[in-house]
């Protein structure tokens, strides 16, 4: 029994370390993140809690989240934490992971509205003066479903994630957000988008190195197009924005079997805005760098944390992000085997 | 005019002394070294070949799936032997097969690591081959022979024990008894952290970043016969791969070559190789095979992942066999090209049965001691996916070692029929049959040295550079090989062995064993191996006569070899090193071995309908 006892704690391992390689859900703030589209096994969730601190300082019209507009000449700072839930599962015989998002936070932005046509300011608010705002509640909540289309297997089993050595992997990610967040008409800034807002991405993994914990390395590349509907109440007027065409990459590498670091490039263009079919503004050429260090502090728990700045593309724009981030994972399986290792 | 006619008949005259002189001097030189011209085609190459820790059974032509077509095709052309035996560990076997005489008397009484406290200094536990034998390679080597050595040597480390000193002009060799097969060259034993190697005598201080030992021998081989065979001399080249003893190691673009191939566990390999091994003849239809071993689970009862995670370590054996197997067959195609195949005596063997131990505990040793710390700072990688590759340490544990050992109970370390009984194929000039098959035939690895210098035409002399040396207690297949008889010994001939306190005889088809508890009974047994391979019947009582003779042999063995039976032994302890038995096994309890019944079924059962209804 010694030999069997011996070879469940390795299985033990096993699972545990799969389950808690994956980030879990899409930060629709920013970027996905690092290893967000790792597969594990059916029926393992992830809880994410995050907290994102955001700077702007813009000199012509920006976004963020995506699709928030920003105006030229201002000073945003945003504070958000999400909450997400992901539940790896099959779907058609296909690795799938299926994730839900909410959150809320504040915005507080100083506008400069000299630079602003008076037919976009809010009532009120004299041509030529500084402007600040702010505005706190929820985000529009969102949910995505993300689909292994080439390079893994259904892992329905702890077999399928023994068998399951990824080299090259193709997703197709969907996903949609619902206006239901908290908006203002008559501010500049709000939580939500006050319309209907989604993506359609092609997450695209490359694993190299040995897939086992302490050994993998991987490079992430997701092209990504997110869409929007009309708002129509844009300071009583109507906005409209092109597709946001988004690039984002990783370069990950595990430096311990506890312990990732990653290379973040998040490169976002199009985007051009239209109030009552005027346009405004210029099309986004933005290239963020960062990095992200994520850290297992238990058989379930991750803590990460990342940062990234506005270091090419628009000159007009000077952003940094730093975001916190626990991810908790649990499998039933994983809770029995823990049960049993503790006697609990 | 005069002076013209002169120079004209000078000139035939030296023309004709110089021919003479010429004729006479290499007449003389032909008569100084026989070997240069007419005699090469007479003597044969001899190529030996040692696998480390290979079964019995793994290859394809003894009853294995492992993909092995290069030993196979050798066996084809030449013959194979079921009843050949090795000793339980490899420097023992090798100090035999290098001096043609028992271990005890070589020099290798037991492993040089493991002398017990009352055999430290005693002769034959020098634990290096000992100066009271000449090796075949010196004797080779004195007797118009190039002396080849690429692999584990295990038999000294001093600069006058090494592969150089005791007879092989060119060598590149393992010291030790394992480690790394890949550069990083990490050696269990924390003494020796890092395996050291020699080539040519001179130590190598790095091995290069893209090293795998058993292409790196097989290059050597080549190298030295390719670079020696400038003079037409034969050659013995000795092949003694490090594969596939663990850790488990394998080039990366070998290492998922048996993926999955192993996920339906050890039970039903082994009742395929059984069938197969029927099927080829290796063993009788009726052969009794020893039961799975009272401490290893019947795989069924294992979950499908348990299954899969111990089926990888077997998968990356087998791929260390077949990759074995494929660079041995890079030997065999150089020897064509160069055309010295035909005219080269192959012997294919391996050094003990496959390792069933957990060596990596053995040495290592309990957490606290340094033996741990080096093993743990170097071999603690044991992630599913990394397994086989640089920095982890696999070895496939005692089930599969059974099923490698097939159908002979135990493994390496244990004079039971696992730990002894090794494939051997030979082929080449002088070996008839075929692709035959002899079972007769009651074979020991001391044999194949005075098998090797009467190919050669050598004599084992009795005296060596000055000192005397022992008479060879092996005998000489080559009658055998020549189709002459069928066996080198009668029905009275008899075998003994003793390792680490565990003992046995053969005389005929008998066997007596005394073997440590809890494998064993720390008494004798006696078995019949004709009708009763795997060991499982005592027979102590029904035969007491037999078994007293075979005592008797073990008495005289003791007294022609010297053996002291140490103090001490890594076995006294076994039971407690041991798994507890497994609660059921096979047949017992009858409910609990039964396949599992899906509820439906056993409704039906509770209801007592037969119908399967849909």
């Amino acid at each position: 029994m010694k030999s069997i006892n011996k070879l469940t704690d390795q299985l033990g391992r096993i699972s545990v370390a799969v389950i808690i390689m994956s980030f879990g859900s899409p930060a629709i703030a920013v970027d996905d993140g690092a290893r967000t589209y790792w597969k594990q096994r059916d029926g393992t969730n992830v809880v994410s809690f995050q907290y994102l601190n955001m700077n702007m300082q813009a000199t012509d019209s920006q976004q963020f989240d995506p699709g928030q507009f920003i105006y030229p000449n201002s000073d945003t700072e945003a504070n958000v934490m999400i909450a997400s839930w992901a539940r790896h599962m099959t779907l058609f015989n296909r690795a799938s992971l299926f994730s839900v998002n909410v959150g809320g936070g504040s915005v507080e932005v100083d506008v400069d509205t000299s630079f602003i046509p008076p037919g976009f300011l809010p009532s009120a608010v004299v041509p030529g003066s500084t402007l600040s705002q702010s505005t706190s509640g929820s985000i529009d909540p969102s949910v995505q479903l993300d689909v292994n289309l080439f390079g893994t297997p259904p892992l329905k089993s702890t077999v399928d994630l023994l068998n399951n050595e990824p080299t090259w992997t193709i997703d197709a990610a969907a996903l949609l957000a619902l206006p239901v967040g908290e908006y203002d008409g008559d501010k500049l800034v709000n939580m939500g988008q006050n319309r209907w807002w989604g993506r359609f991405a092609l997450p695209i993994k490359y694993h190299f190195g040995v897939f086992a914990p302490g050994y993998m390395s991987s490079f992430e590349l997701t092209p990504s197009v997110w869409i929007f509907a009309e708002n129509d109440d844009f300071l009583g007027q109507s906005l409209e924005n092109d597709p946001l065409l988004q690039l984002e990459a990783h370069l990950t590498h595990d430096f311990t079997r506890t312990f990732y670091g990653s290379l973040d490039l998040l490169y976002r263009g199009g985007f051009q805005s239209e109030i009552n079919s005027n346009e405004v503004g210029e099309k986004l050429d933005i290239g963020d760098l960062g990095f992200t260090l994520n850290f297992q502090a238990s058989d379930n728990l991750f803590v990460r944390t990342t940062y990234s700045s506005n270091v090419f593309g628009d000159d007009n724009l000077d952003s940094s992000i730093i975001r916190l981030q626990l991810v908790y994972g649990w499998h039933r399986l994983t809770e029995a085997s823990n049960k049993l290792k503790t006697g609990h | 005019m005069g002076s013209s006619w002169k120079r004209l008949s000078i000139r035939p005259a030296i023309v004709t002394i110089l021919a003479l002189t010429l004729s006479i001097a290499t007449m003389q030189a032909h008569a100084a070294d026989p070997q240069q011209t007419g005699q090469k085609s007479k003597r044969p190459n001899i190529l030996l070949i040692v696998a480390d820790d290979l079964g019995y059974s793994d290859l394809g032509s003894y009853g294995g799936e492992i993909k092995t077509p290069v030993l196979d095709g050798l066996a084809q052309q030449g013959m194979r032997y079921t009843n050949f035996y090795v000793s339980p560990t490899c420097s023992v076997s090798r100090s035999m097969l290098l001096s043609g005489t028992d271990n005890h008397v070589a020099g290798l009484g037991n492993m040089g690591e493991l002398n017990a406290p009352n055999q430290v200094g005693k002769p034959g536990y020098e634990g290096v081959l000992n100066k009271r034998v000449a090796s075949i390679a010196e004797l080779l080597s004195d007797n118009g022979y190039h002396t080849y050595m690429a692999g584990k040597w295990h038999l000294g480390l001093k600069p006058d024990q090494s592969p150089r000193a005791r007879g092989f002009e060119r060598d590149f060799s393992l010291l030790v008894g394992g480690g790394s097969h890949f550069d990083d060259a990490w050696n269990l034993e924390w003494q020796i952290p890092k395996a050291p190697y020699t080539e040519d005598g001179r130590p190598v201080k790095k091995l290069p970043k893209d090293f795998y030992s058993t292409r790196a021998y097989t290059d050597k081989t080549i190298q030295f016969i390719e670079e020696g065979r400038k003079d037409n001399k034969p050659f013995f080249a000795y092949m003694a791969y490090t594969a596939p003893h663990g850790p488990l190691h394998l080039p990366d673009d070998w290492l998922r070559r048996y993926k999955n191939r192993y996920d339906e566990g050890w039970d039903g390999i082994r009742q395929q190789r059984l069938a197969r091994m029927q099927e080829l003849g290796i063993i009788d239809k009726d052969a009794n095979a020893a039961d799975r071993l009272f401490f290893l689970p019947r795989s069924t009862a294992l979950v499908p992942a348990a299954r899969v995670a111990q089926g990888r370590k077997m998968e990356l054996y087998a791929g260390m066999v077949e990759y074995m197997d494929d660079q041995v067959g890079r030997v065999f195609d150089y020897l064509k090209e160069i055309g010295e195949y035909d005219n080269t005596v192959v012997i294919f063997i391996s050094d003990n049965g496959a390792e069933g131990n957990d060596l990596r505990a053995m040495v290592a040793g309990q957490p606290g001691t340094m033996g741990f710390l080096h093993a743990m700072n170097n071999f603690a990688e044991d992630g599913h996916n990394s397994l086989g590759r640089k920095g982890t340490y696999a070895e496939y544990g005692p089930a599969w070692a059974q099923v490698s050992m097939t159908p002979f109970r135990i493994y390496k370390g244990w004079v039971a029929e696992g730990g002894i009984r090794s494939p051997l194929i030979i082929s080449g000039p002088g070996v008839k049959g075929t692709g035959g098959l002899n079972k007769k035939a009651v074979l020991h690895v001391k044999d194949i040295a005075p098998t090797i210098l009467e190919l050669a035409g050598i004599q084992h002399p009795a005296t060596y550079k000055g000192r005397e040396i022992v008479p060879m207690q092996g005998k000489s297949w080559v009658g055998m090989l020549e189709g002459e008889t069928q066996s080198p010994r009668t029905s009275d001939d008899w075998l003994g062995w003793e390792l680490f306190g565990n003992r046995a005889i053969r005389q005929g088809d008998w066997k007596i064993t005394w073997l440590y508890e809890p494998l064993g009974s720390e008494d004798w047994q006696l078995f019949n191996l004709a009708e009763d391979p795997g060991e499982q019947y005592d027979l102590s009582d029904k035969f007491p006569e037999k078994r007293k003779e075979l005592i008797a042999l073990w008495g005289e063995y003791v007294k022609t070899n010297g053996v002291i039976i140490g103090a001490r032994s890594p076995f006294e302890q076994a039971g407690k090193h041991l798994p507890d038995r497994v609660p059921d096994y096979d047949n017992y309890p009858p409910v609990r071995g039964m396949e599992a019944i899906p509820y439906r079924k056993l409704l039906q059962l509770m209801s007592g309908s037969t119908e399967d209804k849909k």
